[in-house]
Order: C-alpha cells, then sequence, then structure tokens
C-alpha cells in the first residue's frame, strides 16, 4: 500500500512541475507535435533525449503482470522497435568491443494489478506511462507501465513503442521529449473494424495482419461479417453442409481456424464479434441445405415458415458459442427484401394463415433470431432497420448497430438502446470518395447531448465491406482512414474537435500511416482524395 | 474437367464464368471425378457434363450449355491431351519434367527433414530454415491436427518427412550454380519419405517451394495431403539469371517490405533482387566512406543503415537471392549532391554528376569499395541510362573542361561510364549498364560488360552479336510500373524472340521485370508486382518446349498461384485486366 501511495505522490508531483514548463495536452502548432496516435487523454513531456536499451529488461509486479499476454506482446514490441539491424542483436555484439554503453532507458516496468484475463466490453484500457531518465534518487524505474489489467497494458505498450525512434546516426533507439508522464484511457468502449470474408475469402494470414494493425491504432472489436449471401465460408459442425456454400475449397475457416484468430485477437486486447446476417443476407446457407430458401428459384431471405430455418440459426449459434467469447452477438437484420416469401406459394400461405404482413414476418424473424441468441448467454447487436421497423419490439437488451441514417443513434439512445455509430457517408471504408479528414470530423455524440444518453452511445465501428476488397486490397481501404476514426473515438472529444486538423492531426497520421508501413502495414498515402490510390509521385512518406 | 473449360472459354468475360462454376465444386463430384480421371475417362465426360448442366441451370443458363454439347463430344473423342493435364497440376512455375499417379498421401504432424547421405552439412541451418519455411507456408496459418493420429489419416499413405541429399557441400550462393532438383513423392505402397535429390543447397530451396505447391491443407480431415502420388519432377532452370528490380529513391520502402518481396520472389523462384538504391530523388543507404551521402535521403527515418542492407544481402542469400546494388551514374544522381554539392555541375544544374571533377570518381570508388563490403553478388549495376549532358556545356568550369579535354558531351558520357567501370572491376565485380552505354559506344564497353535491355527492340540481337551479354528488360511487356501491362504479355515475353545462333542464344542470361518506383510505396508494391512478375517467372524458369504458346490457356493454374500468393499474405491483385487492378465485384479468388 504505501510504496503505491508513495509512487502516486511522486507522479503527481512530477505532473504538475512539468506541466508547468511545457504547456501540454493539446500541442500548440508551434511546438513540433507529439507524434503519438491516437492521442492520448493526458500527457506532458519535457526536453531530453533518452537512449534505449535493446536488451531492455522486462520487469513485472501486480496480480496480472506474470500473464503470458503481457510476457508476449513485451516480446512482439521489442521486435518492433529493435528492427534495424543494428538494433536488438547486433549491437549487443558490439557493446563488448567498444566499451560499454551506457544506456538511460534499461528496464520497462509493467505493473497490472488484476490477474483477470478476460476480455470483454467496457473492459478497463486504462493506463499510466512514465519515462524517465534513471538517477539513483528515483525509486521509479525508467519506463514504468501502469494499468489496471492486462489490456490496459498492451494499450501502454503501444503508446511506449510510438516514443521509441530509430535514431540514425547513433543507429540507436531513442526517446525524445522526455521525461513523459502519459495517464490514458479511450473515450469509447466499443472501437470496432467490420472485415466480411463472405464477398472475398480473406485467408488466416491476413485477418492477422488485419488485427494486429487494429492493436497499433488502440481498435479493439473486430466485426467479423462471416456469412452473406455469396459465401459460407465457416465450418459448423451442427450443419456441415453449410460450407458447401463457401467460394471453393480452399476458401474455408475451419471451427479450429476460427478459434485460433479469436486467440490471436485477444493477446491483443481485440474481442471478435461475429455475424450471421439474417434473414436477408444469407443465401449461401442453401447451398448446402436448399430448405432453407424459400424456393429453389427464390432464394432469399430465409425460408420464415420453418422450424429447420431457426434450428440451424440455433446451430449455428450453438457452435458459434463454443469459439466467440464476446458478449455480443451481430443478427443482421438489414435490407431485408420479402418480396421472395410474398411470392412463393407455401409461405403466402403460411403468411395467411397468421394473419402476417411480410413486414410481421420480418419482425417475428428478428426476434425469434434475438431469442435463440440471448438463450446462449448472448447480447443481440442489430442493423437499424430492426429498430426502425419495429424498435419497440426490440429485445431492450438489444444494441442498436447504425449505418443508413445520420440521426439513427439519437433515436434508438432516446429509446433507451445502446448504439454503434457507423454512419454509411464517412464511416463506410468501402466508399472510397470519402477522405481522411471527413472520417476524422464524424462524432458519434453529434447531436446526442443528454450524458444518460451519451453513455448508451457505446462506441463506432468503421466497416470494410468486401465487394471490391480483397486480400490485395483490403489493408490499403481500411487504413490510413480507419485510423482517423480510431482517433476519435479513443481520444477526449475537446483533443479531436477544437483547432485546425490539419495542424493538430495531420502531420500525426502521416506519420502513424509512416510508422504502419515501418512495421509491413501497407497503409495508402493520406493525401490522396480517393482511398487506396497509389501516391501521385515520388517523394517522402511523411509528405503523402 | 479443366480442360473443358479451357477450350470452352475462349473470351475472357465467358472465361471468368467458368472458373466460378468449375472452382465451386461439390466434394462428392470432386472425389468421383478425382477418380474417373485416372481409371475412366468417359465417365468424367459424363459426370461433368451432368455436373456443369446442373449448375448451368441453375444460374438458367442451360440452354446454352446444350448448344455446345456437341463440341465437347468432339473433344472427349481425343484422350487427354499431356498439355491439359499439366495445367491440371497448379504448379507455377511449371517444372521441367513431371510425372505423377493418382493416389493421395498424407503429411505426419511430426514431419521431418532428414538428411543421412547428404555432403552437405548445413552448419548455416540454410536448408532447415527453409525446410520450417516449407512447413508454414503449408500450414497456411491452419490450425493442422490429426496428423499424428495415423489410423485416422489413413496408415500406410502417411510421410513422415523428406529425405534430403545434397551433393555439394558449399553454402556459397554462387551466380550460375546449378540450381537443379529432383523430387519424389511416393505413392502409398512405398510411404515413409519424400525424396529430394540436388547438387546444391540452394537447388534444394527449390525442391522445397515446389514440394509446398504439392500440398494442400485439406479442410475436412484438417491435415496436410498431398494429391496424384507417386510425383517424379527432375527441374532446372532455363535462365540464371530472373530478376525483379525494385527503386527505393523515388519512394523509401521499410526493410519488413523489402523482405516480404524476397519471400514473394522465392514462391516464383525468382534468383535476383537488383536494387536500384538511389537516384536523382533521394539517397536512403548509409556510405561510411562518404558518410554525407545519405543527407540525400527524404528523412532522417527514411534511410537504411549499412548493418540494415547487409541484413537485406543476407536474408535474401540464405533464399538463394542474389541483391544486385545499382548506383546509377551519372544521370540519375542529383540526390548525391545533397551531401557533397560539388558533386552538381552547379546549385542550379545538379544532373549529372560533375565529369570534371576526380572528387566525383572518389566517391564512387568509396561507394563500390563500401559495396564491395556487404554487395556479393558478382555484378554490380553502374547504370548509365538517360543521361542529359547539358548540364555540363552549360557550366562554364565543365565546358572549360571539355574544351581542354576536346571531348564532346557524347565522349565526356563515355568517359564518364569508362571510367566507372574500370572502379568496379578494381573492386572485384562484373559490371551491368542500361543499354544507352551499349547504343551509344558499345565497341568501347570492357568484355566483361552485360548490357541491360529495357528501351527498344532488335539490342539483345546487336549486343550478343557483338559478343557482349545480355539481360532482358523490355519496357513494353516487363516494366511493372505499365500497369496498363496485362499479364498475358509478361507471360509471353520471350528473350531469345529472334536470336537464332546458340552461342549468342547463350549470352541471354535472363530477364527482369522492374518495379520502378514513382507510383510504388509500402502501400501498393506488393500488388503491382503480383502476379504479373510471376508469369515473367515462368518464362525465365520452364523449358520453352513447356511454355503455352496462348498465355490464356494457364490462366487457370496462374490464378491459382495468385490465390496461393494471398494464402500466404501476399497481396497479389486479381488477373483480370492490367496491373494492380481492385476486384470489381464479390467471387472466388479463383475466378478473378
Amino acid at each position: 500500500m504505501s510504496p503505491n501511495l508513495l509512487l502516486l505522490l511522486l507522479l503527481l508531483l512530477m505532473f504538475f512541475s512539468l506541466s508547468i514548463t511545457s504547456s501540454l495536452s493539446s500541442p500548440s502548432p508551434a511546438d513540433s507535435p507529439p507524434y503519438l496516435w491516437p492521442l492520448p487523454a493526458e500527457f506532458s513531456f519535457g526536453n531530453e533525449t533518452l537512449s534505449v536499451d535493446p536488451a531492455v529488461a522486462l520487469i513485472v509486479a501486480g496480480h496480472g503482470g506474470g500473464s503470458p499476454i503481457v510476457r508476449a506482446a513485451f516480446e512482439r514490441y521489442m521486435g518492433m522497435i529493435f528492427k534495424h539491424a543494428s538494433g536488438r542483436a547486433s549491437l549487443l555484439a558490439r557493446i563488448r568491443f567498444l566499451r560499454m554503453v551506457e544506456y538511460d532507458i534499461t528496464s520497462l516496468k509493467i505493473v497490472v494489478h488484476s490477474g483477470s484475463e478476460e476480455l470483454q466490453l467496457g473492459v478497463d484500457e486504462s493506463y499510466t506511462l512514465m519515462v524517465s531518465k534513471k538517477d539513483e534518487q528515483s525509486i521509479v524505474g525508467a519506463v514504468t507501465i501502469e494499468a489496471n489489467t492486462v489490456y490496459g497494458a498492451l494499450r501502454g505498450l503501444e503508446t511506449f513503442s510510438q516514443l521509441c525512434a530509430f535514431d540514425y546516426l547513433t543507429q540507436s533507439v531513442q526517446i525524445y521529449k522526455a521525461p513523459w508522464y502519459i495517464q490514458d484511457k479511450p473515450r469509447f468502449q466499443y472501437r470496432g473494424l467490420l472485415i466480411d470474408t463472405s464477398r472475398h475469402y480473406l485467408p488466416i494470414d491476413v485477418i492477422k495482419q488485419i488485427i494486429e494493425s487494429m492493436s497499433f491504432a488502440k481498435l479493439n472489436v473486430l466485426h467479423w461479417h462471416i456469412v452473406d449471401e455469396q459465401s459460407f465460408p465457416l465450418e459448423t459442425p451442427t450443419y456441415p453442409n453449410l460450407w458447401k456454400g463457401a467460394y471453393s475449397r480452399w476458401e474455408r475457416y475451419t471451427v479450429e481456424d476460427a478459434s485460433e484468430i479469436v486467440r490471436f485477437a485477444k493477446m491483443r486486447g481485440i474481442n471478435v464479434m461475429p455475424e450471421v446476417d439474417v434473414p436477408g443476407h444469407a443465401e449461401s446457407w442453401g447451398t448446402g441445405y436448399p430448405d432453407l430458401w424459400p424456393s429453389l428459384s427464390c432464394r432469399e431471405p430465409l425460408d420464415v415458415t420453418k422450424n429447420f430455418t431457426f434450428d440451424v440459426i440455433s446451430g449455428i449459434l450453438a457452435d458459434m458459442r463454443k469459439i466467440f467469447p464476446f458478449e455480443l452477438f451481430h443478427l443482421g437484420g438489414d435490407e431485408v427484401n420479402t418480396d421472395c416469401w410474398k411470392n412463393t406459394t407455401h409461405v403466402k400461405e403460411w403468411l395467411q394463415g397468421r394473419n402476417f404482413t411480410t413486414k410481421d414476418a420480418y419482425k417475428y424473424f428478428v426476434l425469434r433470431a434475438q431469442q435463440i441468441a440471448i438463450s446462449k448467454n448472448w447480447t443481440p447487436v442489430n442493423w437499424e432497420e430492426t429498430f426502425s421497423s419495429f424498435g419497440k419490439y426490440l429485445d431492450p437488451r438489444t444494441v442498436v448497430h447504425n449505418w443508413l441514417v445520420s440521426d439513427i443513434c439519437q433515436k434508438a439512445v432516446a429509446k433507451g438502446f445502446r448504439c454503434i455509430f457507423s454512419n454509411q457517408g464517412y464511416w463506410y471504408l468501402d466508399h472510397l470518395d470519402v477522405p481522411w479528414d471527413e472520417v476524422y470530423n464524424t462524432e458519434p455524440l453529434h447531436g446526442i447531448n443528454e450524458t444518460s444518453h451519451q453513455k448508451l452511445v457505446i462506441g463506432g465501428e468503421v466497416c470494410m465491406w468486401g465487394e471490391t476488397a480483397d486480400t490485395s486490397v483490403v489493408l490499403q481501404t481500411i487504413w490510413p482512414r480507419a485510423a482517423a476514426a480510431a482517433e476519435r473515438m479513443w481520444s477526449t472529444r475537446e483533443a479531436v474537435s477544437k483547432g485546425n486538423i490539419t495542424l493538430t492531426a495531420l502531420p500525426r497520421l502521416h506519420y502513424f500511416r509512416c510508422l504502419l508501413n515501418n512495421r509491413g502495414v501497407p497503409a495508402a498515402p493520406v493525401d490522396n482524395f480517393y482511398a487506396r490510390r497509389p501516391p501521385s509521385g515520388p517523394g517522402s512518406c511523411y509528405a503523402q | 474437367m479443366i480442360f473443358i473449360t479451357h477450350k470452352h472459354c475462349t473470351k475472357p468475360p465467358i472465361q471468368r464464368l467458368c472458373l466460378t462454376c468449375i472452382y465451386k465444386e461439390r466434394d462428392f463430384y470432386d472425389s468421383l471425378l478425382f477418380f474417373a480421371t485416372f481409371f475412366f475417362p468417359p465417365l468424367i465426360f459424363i459426370f461433368t457434363i451432368f455436373r456443369f448442366t446442373k449448375r448451368e441451370k441453375m444460374r438458367g443458363r442451360g440452354a446454352k450449355i446444350a448448344g455446345v454439347l456437341p463440341f465437347f463430344t468432339l473433344f472427349m473423342a481425343g484422350a487427354i491431351s499431356a498439355f491439359e493435364d499439366i495445367e491440371r497440376l497448379r504448379i507455377w512455375p511449371l517444372p521441367a519434367e513431371v510425372s505423377h499417379g493418382g493416389r493421395r498421401m498424407y503429411l505426419s504432424g511430426d514431419f521431418k527433414l532428414v538428411t543421412e547421405g547428404s555432403k552437405y552439412e548445413d552448419t548455416t541451418e540454410i536448408l532447415k530454415e527453409g525446410f520450417d519455411r516449407m512447413l508454414d507456408v503449408v500450414r497456411l496459418s491452419h490450425v493442422v491436427s490429426g496428423g499424428r493420429n495415423s489410423s485416422r489419416s489413413g496408415g500406410s499413405a502417411l510421410l513422415q518427412g523428406l529425405h534430403v541429399i545434397i551433393s555439394s557441400s558449399t553454402d556459397e550462393l554462387e551466380y550460375g550454380a546449378d540450381e537443379s532438383y529432383k523430387l519424389v513423392v511416393p505413392s502409398p505402397e512405398k510411404p515413409s519419405y519424400a525424396h529430394l535429390e540436388t547438387k546444391s543447397v540452394y537447388g534444394a530451396l527449390h525442391g522445397l517451394q515446389t514440394l509446398s505447391q504439392l500440398c494442400h491443407f485439406n479442410v475436412k480431415k484438417k491435415i496436410i495431403e498431398i494429391l496424384m502420388t507417386p510425383w517424379n519432377i527432375t527441374d532446372q532452370p532455363r535462365f540464371s539469371y530472373r530478376g525483379l528490380l525494385i527503386d527505393t529513391s523515388r519512394h523509401y520502402l521499410p526493410l519488413p517490405v523489402i523482405k516480404n518481396v524476397i519471400d514473394s520472389m522465392t514462391y516464383a523462384k525468382l534468383n535476383v533482387l537488383h536494387w536500384h538504391i538511389v537516384d536523382t530523388q533521394s539517397f536512403p543507404l548509409e556510405i561510411p566512406s562518404y558518410p554525407k551521402l545519405w543527407n540525400g535521403a527524404y528523412s532522417s527515418s527514411q534511410r537504411y543503415t549499412f548493418d540494415d542492407a547487409a541484413e537485406i544481402v543476407k536474408y535474401a542469400e540464405r533464399r538463394g537471392i542474389h541483391v544486385l546494388a545499382e548506383i546509377d551514374v551519372p544521370g540519375h544522381a542529383l540526390s548525391w549532391g545533397k551531401g557533397y554539392p560539388s558533386l552538381w555541375p552547379s546549385k542550379n544544374c545538379q544532373e549529372p554528376l560533375d565529369v570534371s571533377s576526380n572528387f566525383t570518381f572518389k566517391v564512387i570508388d568509396g561507394i563500390l569499395s563500401d559495396f564491395s563490403k556487404i554487395f556479393k553478388f558478382k555484378f554490380v549495376h553502374l547504370g548509365g541510362d538517360e543521361v542529359n549532358t547539358t548540364c555540363w556545356s552549360a557550366t562554364p568550369r565543365i565546358a572549360q573542361w571539355l574544351k581542354k579535354h576536346q571531348m564532346s558531351e557524347e565522349e565526356a558520357y563515355q568517359y564518364f561510364v569508362l571510367r566507372a567501370q574500370k572502379i568496379a572491376l578494381s573492386h572485384g565485380y562484373e559490371i551491368i549498364n542500361w543499354e544507352e552505354t551499349f547504343n551509344n559506344f558499345g565497341s568501347k564497353l570492357n568484355p566483361k560488360t552485360v548490357v541491360h535491355n529495357w528501351l527498344g527492340t532488335g539490342v539483345v540481337e546487336r549486343v550478343t552479336a557483338s559478343g557482349l551479354r545480355c539481360i532482358v528488360s523490355n519496357q513494353d511487356k516487363w516494366y511493372l510500373d505499365h500497369i496498363d501491362a496485362p499479364w498475358q504479355g509478361f507471360y509471353d515475353n520471350e528473350p531469345l524472340q529472334a536470336i537464332k545462333d546458340k552461342k549468342q542464344q547463350s549470352l541471354v542470361l535472363g530477364g527482369e521485370v522492374c518495379m520502378w518506383g514513382e507510383h510504388i510505396d509500402a502501400s501498393d508494391i506488393e500488388q503491382t508486382i503480383w502476379p504479373r512478375a510471376a508469369a515473367a517467372a515462368e518464362r525465365l524458369w520452364t523449358p520453352y518446349a513447356k511454355l503455352a504458346t496462348n498465355p490464356d490457356k494457364v490462366t487457370t493454374r496462374l490464378a491459382h498461384f495468385r490465390c496461393l500468393l494471398n494464402q500466404r499474405g501476399v497481396a497479389a491483385a486479381p488477373l483480370v485486366g492490367g496491373g494492380r487492378v481492385v476486384p470489381l465485384e464479390p467471387g472466388s479468388c479463383l475466378a478473378q
């Protein structure tokens, strides 16, 4: 207890003394900005340059410090920070020949208070990061990351890695503008990216590249739109014919593959939210089970009349429950064209027998699917059409996922529902004509003023629909624009809303895009009006 | 069934359709067809028609298929031709000689590398690492299970490992050395080990690449299988120089990006990375002898240390890839003067390098001396293209020097190139120069010069007729930055076109596809290179007689290779269209 108090006191002291000397939290354009993305909630820095030992030692403390998630992340980040040849290994050898090289930073201390590794919506991602020169009087280690959970520690490590820069003259890794004191936490608990493996199959390796890149921008939910009308790539043991709807034998995920993706994501503090989009986007289901189609010539939406349809949904959800531990499950429910129901004799008769309009049947379908999800201990997420069509019947636990109408979150939270913001005009990444600044300036809480309502907006999501995005272009369509949304969702509203973003954000985004490139992520140039276009001519990464 | 689509699909739009239906195979038909292929050809025919008709009807195109039925019948009257059989193999580039059977084998969960009887000791673990990489790409990040359980995966059909026998003990990567290999995968009656025999470890790496393409992840059994065993493959490259140029001056390419490019080259058996390091725009590499040169980098962080370059060379060499370093003098060197302004004719006329100053050649000497410590390839590229000499005459100091030495601008250009050649030779290098040097003063070039074609046609004939060696990169077909150039042109481009004389043919070392960097950075390099570079790679590897005369015949196999690259995390673009096209609509990777 007492060392903790002491630490806190010291921190406070440091913070105050520093914030007097250097004016902080939002950098004035005159200063060169701190090249951090997304911008931390609170930070202060000084004017020293510190060198980092390539053999920097990891020291862990707290109940969660010993977690393998922390250890693995440390190793990952060391690989990224010391990626130049004269970095980690060879310098060590060099030291033996030259005199002992004194580094300012020789250890990295990670304190994690909670021993729980459970990753759920709203998990504490806050952290503090301190970087200061080691000196005799200081009981504080050179670099300390303190967090309540391992996932907070991961965010802190990412920030730390962004402070480190390879200096080409000394050929060592340096931290500029030390000492640093950063206290950070996300503004929204849900910061998502959608990928679509139905329109184009994405190989496992590519999904992992996407997940890894998300962690660099502190995004924390991978919304996996697994299935749609075009293909059904996932194995579902309960209904083994479903993945016959895959494009080919090679374009499939086994249950183990999906579990591996979830594990890989969890190691990076990212939840995976699966989606089965019913009843409208499900034609491919019928390749394995044609009974799910209203008829052979009219195949969508799923046949609402049959218990078999709901048995299959229940089977899929039961199989998926074993793979996906996240509490949210996306049931789709968008763009349901019910003509096939009207035009298929047996469905029409069923509607008449129940005195249902097609809209009633749509409602019936969605609500029944919701109950199946809830029975499997899932919280349903549905696209906004379900809310706009029959909002008052939705289960009160439903999270409404906006995409179509700009004020739908406003309406949904007024009715007490939670909401995820994905306004297609700005946050659909497949819309190539939305430049980064429009993505950046889109505010999920726009028009929502009551605090109690604001709290119901759990976050937002950028959507990488897959019609024209396959392995060859998916990453450069996502980045760097997804990063613009990521800062909007992570940083404080004040920090991202005031000032001239050409000065406060653009230089940092240039820098972050080059950081992605340096880490092997093919993020496209920032300055192009259209997304994923090649650079307009020769030039520096930082100027494009 | 594949060959039917080939005949059927002559026009691109229909072809796409066909690919879709072929790859939308259902497993039941798959297995039937598989056995039928080898035991009862008429049966395939019936099943194929049945399947085809069924799918087409689903799409409401029954009438169309009925129309072409007589055509199928005619075609089926002939036996399966050798060509179509090869196209079914899904190996890229196609090996020199292949035979196979029709049985299925599985890889054991602990598939081992055995090297008993090999003269090569692998102390540097080039082979072992290559073997591990092979297993990685075969697994394609899938979770592989069940392989250990031999009863579940078919008992006797289980392959325990790969036995590699290498007869040369050296691991020196030597240009022109034997890259051949012989790969045997047994049938289930004689199981246990696959065999790979080679002269050098680098031939073994090629064999491992081929083996990786024979392996498939079986999504149902969740193990790795090899179909159509037994396999007997004897293979060697047609050309010893199979290159890809990257350009780190127009845009800096981060280290992981270069490494990814190198890895992807190995999949297509390319063996020379031509590193166009420096140009007008930036000078990213550290040169210890002249430490201000990299002041010409775009920024302090868009640089390669000397150790970085050594690491790239090592990384490439361990994969059997030579790194050809280029400094493009005197025409493409403006960025040198950022650190040493005296290399410019003058402040306002900065290119080409000052021909009149000894310092210029001292710097070249320093660079090449430093190069010789890390770039171990026997060649160095000295550029020499696109030299606009007006700055020389326009600068009084140089104009006087020209006058004093009674040199025209053209003669000064020749003087510069030849003097640079001598410096390179003094550091033990043989020289490669762009073709303008040959076009302007070919008879004066050092006989060790390799002329690098890019501009015109007819150059290769003239160069080889004069007794010099040549590398082919004609820009109309093999420049990857020409994004309107389709893969068919890359496939079709024959380096020995119109060269009949055997002696002259032997002077063509090979070819190179060029990824110039004006519009290429870390975000789009892979999809601009692939899959078109692969089309050229087959041209450079596979025996002439086995190459398709009509590139469209190899579409299916190339589409498969493109998807293989995707599965391995390489962002290879769709085939339909020119370079770096994006998919136009949803669909299978194999159909786009």
